[in-house]
């Protein structure tokens, strides 16, 4: 269980751009669920989902994840625990230019140091499952939208993570592209991946795929913070 | 497990290198072209001194040159009788040599009277050079015009070693009597005066005795000859200094684009490997990888083509420099004497500031919070 | 599989390095194979009694660098000065700006 206590986050503390992106919020995400956060762009989604994924550190209030506090932890655990508990999805896939899928997908297992045939060997295997074999040495530049989105995803799922942190990934999709990350999605679920999904898409909220839909607000959730 | 890290990393840094071809194949080949002239000057410099030290440890101990008006003028032999007299002093020898211009093939040769075994009058040696440039070997007669313009006809003994070519290219030896003849040079004068001293450590005491005896005379020491060349290829002189300015604001231009060069893109590239769970050493890492696979692939290169070319070309791209306008020009090839630790020193103007500059511009780039790629 | 790109460009680095290696091994054998040539060289040096080596003839003060007299490289006249181009690559031999204006 991931368990958020009145964290809030504030950017470019005592500055004059000052801004507060969530508010004494409390959460309780758990495992081999999924999870949506909904909500207006500026709510504070993204953030959520960036402490969630260790990726930084609430001003205040704690999280913890099965039962381990990790808000206190210094950087290089938090890096651990993110790259071996966590694969991430981003609004723009956030692949790296000029460099094949194959290694692209690699990528989030390098600092593990682990055996390079083998590594090689997970990652085709991965992108087999998506039907990405046969590109596997093209340049990302070279994908079609759907294909890039594969890849993003299979790069996440690259270090077998316990948990899907997906932020906006049907933005910039098409409904038929949509629906298809939802089935890749349900799939992960059928295997037991905890999924996190932030969105304000109706194809990702109104799905069946959600166990939980949370609302938020102004940094704030709104409806669905506490209990079943 | 650490070894396979650093390799995969090592892998990253080459796909992302690979990506600009153009850009860092130019970047590596001017890089090269820089340590290939920094190291050529330095090898051949530092064998030129070596050679010097080497063979001219046994030149004359003091010369002693008589000067008039600023210049050097022949020098009565009969000084040498009172310069003999000095304590320390084992003997004293009127030096014959000057130097001849040959109006034909326009070249200067240097006229010399051996101390030791030399050739029979009307005969003479020939050093390699002027062997080469005049097609002349032993046996054949060859003239030359005197001071009076009248030519004088000699028989070549022999050639010089061509291994000497360094020393002997340029010498024309033949007896006393013939130098006289053919320079004009009086009987009771000499071109300098060479002395032979029982301890070095008198040098100094002998010299100022000498120029106190004959204030117009200028004695010139076994050592300062020896520094002469120490001294004449050192990092401050002439064209030197140029060729290492030039070299080090090439990389200065190099050091500055990387410093500020860290595009948007690249800081975008590290936010995202960060997100998906590289540490920021690893980040580090990668720029060193990055820094060190140009700059030491270019050290490599560089030293390894310049060896070759002062070495086995005979510095054939610095030719036309030393040459200078003289026709005859001794093709020597160099004994490959290596200072270790100007290679070292190489080494550490080169390939460590440019790692170092690759790395540091990217170390607040490496601290930033992964999740920037989310906002 | 194609080869890893560390596995080349390492290879090609030990590659690079090693052939530097063997240059500066076959150097060091190169200078002591040469001694004896420079015994012939420091016995011609005694009985010619030479000063200086022979890298640059085109001028008297460049020929014989350590003999050469202050005046020599700048000529007769003061704004004649020094025109060799090697006279740019070597500066002037260090006892002779000491003793510079001794018996002028």
């Amino acid at each position: 269980m991931i368990s958020v206590r009145d964290i809030s986050k504030v950017f470019n503390a005592g500055r004059p751009n000052e801004f507060t992106a969530l508010r004494r919020l409390s959460l309780d995400v758990q495992m081999h669920e999924t999870t949506i956060l909904k909500g207006p762009s500026g709510s504070g989604k993204t953030t959520l989902l960036g402490l969630m994924g260790c990726m930084a550190r609430p001003s205040t209030g704690r999280i913890s994840l099965n039962n381990r506090e990790i808000t206190s932890l210094p950087e290089r655990f938090l890096t651990e625990i993110r790259r071996s508990t966590f694969g991430f999805i981003f609004q723009q896939f956030n692949l790296i230019k000029g460099i094949s899928a194959l290694e692209n997908v690699m990528f989030p297992a390098y600092p593990t140091g682990e055996k390079f045939s083998t590594l090689h060997k997970r990652a085709l295997a991965t992108l087999e499952m998506f039907n990405l074999d046969k590109r596997a040495d093209a340049k990302i530049e070279w994908l079609s939208g759907g294909e890039a989105q594969r890849v993003a995803i299979a790069r996440a799922l690259i270090n077998n993570p316990m948990v899907i942190i997906a932020d906006e990934p049907t933005a910039h999709l098409d409904t038929k592209l949509s629906q298809e990350f939802m089935d890749i999605m349900r799939d992960l679920k059928a295997r037991g991946t905890t999924i996190i999904l932030a969105s304000h898409d109706p194809i990702v909220y109104d799905s069946d795929l959600a166990d939980r839909v949370v609302e938020m607000r102004d940094g704030q959730v709104v409806h669905g913070g506490t209990g079943p | 497990m650490v070894i396979e890290r650093h390799l995969h990393i090592l892998d990253f840094t080459l796909s992302s290198l690979l990506r600009r071809k153009g850009k860092n194949g130019a970047l590596l080949l001017v890089y090269t072209l820089i340590v290939f002239i920094l190291a050529s000057v330095l090898f051949f410099t530092h064998a030129l001194k070596r050679e010097a030290a080497l063979v001219l440890k046994d030149a004359p101990e003091i010369v002693v040159q008589h000067t008039l008006t600023g210049r050097y003028q022949p020098i009565p032999v009969a000084w040498g009788d009172r310069i003999g007299k000095i304590n320390g002093v084992i003997s004293v020898r009127p030096r014959l040599w000057g130097y001849h211009y040959d109006t034909l093939l326009m070249a200067n040769y240097t006229l010399m009277v051996p101390a030791e075994n030399p050739p029979g009058p009307g005969s003479i040696d020939l050093g390699s050079g002027i062997s080469r440039t005049h097609g002349a070997n032993s046996g054949d007669m060859i003239a030359f015009a005197g001071h009076d313009g009248v030519p004088r006809m000699f028989t070549i003994r022999k050639i010089l070693d061509s291994e000497s070519q360094l020393l002997t290219s340029d010498l024309i030896l033949l007896s006393e009597k013939d130098y006289r003849d053919f320079s004009g040079i009086a009987a009771d004068q000499a071109t300098d005066l060479t002395l032979r001293v029982r301890n070095p450590r008198e040098y100094a005491t002998i010299a100022e005795k000498i120029t106190r005896m004959y204030p117009d005379t200028r004695p010139i020491m076994r050592s300062e000859i020896l520094r002469t060349y120490d001294a004449v290829f050192g990092w401050r002189s002439g064209l030197m200094i140029v060729i290492l300015s030039a070299a080090a604001l090439a990389f200065i231009i190099f050091a500055w684009d990387k410093a500020t060069g860290l595009s948007a893109e690249e800081r975008k590239e590290i936010g995202i490997l960060k997100a998906i769970g590289w540490e920021t050493s690893d980040i580090l890492m990668m720029k060193f990888w990055e820094g060190t696979a140009i700059s030491l692939t270019a050290f490599l290169l560089g030293v390894i083509l310049a060896h070759v070319h002062v070495f086995s070309t005979s510095s054939a791209l610095f030719a036309p420099v030393l040459k200078g306008w003289s026709t005859l020009y001794p093709s020597f090839r160099l004994t490959p004497f290596i200072d270790f630790g100007q290679v070292a020193t190489l080494f550490f103007l080169t390939v460590v500031p440019y790692t170092i500059t690759t790395i540091v511009p990217s170390w607040r780039a490496a601290t930033i919070e992964p999740d920037a790629v989310m906002r | 599989m194609a080869l890893r790109r560390s596995t080349t460009y390492l290879g090609t680095t030990a590659g690079l390095f090693l052939v530097l290696v063997g240059i500066f091994l076959h150097t060091s054998w190169e200078v002591l194979a040469s001694r004896p040539i420079y015994a012939r060289k420091t016995a011609l040096v005694r009985q010619l009694e030479l000063t200086d080596l022979c890298l640059f003839t085109e001028a008297s003060y460049t020929r014989h660098l350590s003999m050469t007299d202050p005046s020599t490289p700048f000529q007769d006249a003061p704004m004649s000065l020094e025109h060799f181009p090697t006279g740019a690559l070597v500066g002037p031999p260090r006892h002779l700006m000491r003793n510079h204006g001794y018996g002028d």
